[in-house]
């Protein structure tokens, strides 16, 4: 089953009377289960085709199709809906919200759902155990490492049991041993948990990470550089 | 509910800008109940007044009296039913000396302890106010006792007086102080009001007979003012300006009002009062919805990367506007908390400290109570100025692109 399906995107930025193409008549598919890389030059347009995946942005033509769900065709409410069961989102600054403790960041997307308060402060554990830091539950992202903020990010991004993981380059603020440990836990994601990932990077080595590459160049996607042996 | 945690941690961040803005805004709940108490309190006052009663006073100032001829010359004016001298006292009780046990003579006077009291010509003046209810017994008790007085309910209880007390009272207004010492007083009544019926009637109040002040003084005394009741109240202006004539071209030329506007003009022209006390609470309310407003737009702005992880989350864009209307609300609440308690506080300490309980009585006022009303008012204002505060950060909030608020840092 192809789980991003991307045709014939055309992304146009307006600035005052200008009028910027950031991606044009991108195609891309990526089945169930793949971790994709998207790489390219600063301004390619990598991040606004990750954006469009993730459903937080819209394309100016063609169609995202994620998990089945034409993505273009949902109003803003029931997009974030889609976002909040679909999307679990890693960010390059981690982007923990600073007045919460790691398990209260992870509990954040779950507040969305109709789980109990006992029941979400579990999951929120069970997915901060999976990431190695069961034991800083309670402390505060400014008692956390770099490493340690991205991997509580990554449990907020997966706790949710979304169906694709998307990273805007997840190890772009982080040490080479923080870097593989990351890329260590996307690679757990997605072989033992079945996660679709879809990852921006600049790093050559958090790309050979991936089942696939993609290179982007002026909003153009312009080879098929397929890894062989990753599967 | 479930984000209730989520709400306070926010405003428990940066609590010195939370503190401040609950501060503030608990500064305008307070002026807002506080005034509105005593314009409330005011308004039941001039409320009771009696339509059918009039005040004559000297036009010059009520620092003047009236001659004593005049009660006969206003009653035979057409029109007028009553007439009585009703004189301002002013007493105050004395203090105990050190080492005395009883009060009398040689006692200084406590000026703090000041008994709101009028000396009237007792049968006139009790035929106008229906609304004071006394035992028949007692009544006449206290028309056969010159050194009588009858007193109200509240002022009872106050002093903890009863039918027979005796007690002594000195005027801070020097015509009405005799060289031997204090007047002495027997309560011979104490009178309710039924204040379903005659709603704002002052029992904080006594009575005694004009007589009993005029031989202690005496006999050198005029009349403070004449309280009249006329037998048509629709003929009060009429008659208000044939008493006025009456004495143009004498030496203490008149003033009369009805009772209502007298009351008004003795509490410092209430109706520009309540104008002065609105103006005030509006001004200070404005002035903390802008500053309540720039705390919410500057609490936002700085979050505007943590709403866009919230809406990448699934958080919509609606439900992101109420967080932060929540949040202001909550500052609302605090603040309207803060500021009614504070209200009540200072409305506890004005009536139950002595010296500005009777600063209080001075200007009429016997007791200051928050209203429900008044209360229920409060909050709403609070609970508005937090929504009108954080409704336009909300709404900015509301329509930011996710990819824009990542893109500002």
């Amino acid at each position: 089953m192809t789980m991003v399906d991307v045709r014939g995107v055309r992304k146009v930025y307006k600035r005052d009377t200008q009028e910027i193409t950031v991606l044009d008549g991108i195609e891309l598919q990526v089945p169930e289960g793949e971790f994709v890389a998207l790489m390219g030059p600063s301004g390619s347009g990598k991040t606004t085709l990750l954006n469009l995946i993730a459903g937080i942005d819209r394309p100016t033509s063609g169609q995202v199709t994620v998990a089945g769900t034409d993505v273009g065709q949902l109003s803003e409410s029931a997009l974030a809906t889609w976002r909040s069961q679909n999307v679990g989102f890693i960010f390059q600054f981690y982007n923990l919200i600073p007045v919460l403790t790691a398990v209260e960041n992870v509990e954040l997307p779950l507040l969305l759902t109709n789980l109990g308060r006992g029941q979400r402060r579990e999951r929120a554990l069970t997915a901060l155990k999976v990431v190695g830091l069961a034991d800083r539950a309670h402390h505060y992202p400014r008692q956390l490492s770099g490493g340690q903020e991205q991997r509580v990010a990554i449990a907020r991004a997966f706790v949710g049991d979304p169906k694709v993981l998307v990273a805007d380059e997840p190890t772009g603020d982080l040490d080479a041993k923080s870097a593989h440990e990351i890329l260590e836990l996307m690679e757990t994601l997605n072989r033992d948990f079945k996660k679709t990932i879809v990852m921006v990077t600049h790093d050559p080595r958090a790309a050979d990470r991936a089942h696939k590459q993609r290179h982007l160049e002026k909003g153009v996607l312009v080879d098929d550089a397929v890894k062989t042996g990753a599967y | 509910m479930k984000f209730l945690p989520f709400i306070l941690k926010h405003l428990r961040k940066n609590w010195i800008r939370t503190g401040s803005t609950v501060l503030a805004m608990s500064v305008c709940i307070f002026l807002f109940c506080t005034l509105q108490t005593v314009l409330a309190e005011i308004n039941a006052m001039l409320e009771s007044s009696g339509a059918s009663r009039l005040v004559v006073r000297n036009s010059i100032s009520l620092v003047f009296d009236l001659p004593l001829a005049y009660g006969a010359r206003i009653q035979a004016i057409p029109g007028v039913k009553r007439v009585a001298n009703t004189t301002w006292f002013g007493g105050s009780l004395p203090a105990k000396k050190e080492g005395k046990s009883e009060e009398g003579d040689d006692s200084t006077t406590d000026w703090s302890r000041f008994v709101p009291s009028m000396a009237v010509e007792a049968e006139p003046y009790f035929a106008m106010y229906p609304e004071l209810d006394f035992k028949p017994e007692e009544w006449r008790g206290f028309l056969a006792d010159l050194q009588g007085t009858v007193i109200g309910r509240k002022l009872a209880n106050k002093y903890n007086w009863k039918i027979g007390d005796h007690f002594f009272l000195e005027s801070f207004i020097p015509p009405y102080r005799k060289a031997s010492g204090p007047f002495e007083f027997v309560v011979r009544g104490i009178f309710d009001a039924d204040l379903n019926k005659y709603p704002g009637t002052d029992t904080n109040v006594m009575f005694f007979h004009y007589k009993y002040l005029y031989e202690g003084v005496g006999q050198n005394l005029n009349a403070g003012t004449y309280t009249v009741e006329v037998a048509d109240p629709s003929q009060a202006a009429a008659i208000s300006k044939a008493i006025d004539a009456q004495f143009e071209n004498s030496d203490s030329q008149t003033l009369t009002e009805t009772e209502k506007a007298f009351r008004a003009g003795f509490i410092s022209m209430a109706g520009n009062l309540a104008l002065l006390l609105n103006g005030i609470g509006l001004a200070v309310s404005f002035t903390i919805l802008l500053v309540t407003a720039n705390t919410m737009s500057m609490a936002v702005r700085e979050r505007r990367t943590e709403i866009a992880v919230l809406k990448t989350l699934g958080f919509s864009s609606a439900r992101v506007m109420g967080l932060i209307v929540a949040e202001a609300l909550t500052l609302g609440l605090l603040g309207g908390a803060v500021g009614i308690g504070g209200s009540q506080l200072i409305m506890y300490l004005l009536t139950h400290t002595p010296g500005l309980s009777d600063m209080l009585l001075t200007i009429g006022l016997t007791s200051l109570t928050l209203p429900a009303g008044v209360a229920i008012m409060g909050f709403a204002v609070a609970l508005f100025l937090g929504f009108a505060a954080g409704f336009v950060p909300a709404w900015g909030a509301y329509r930011a692109r996710i990819t824009d608020m990542l893109r500002t840092v």
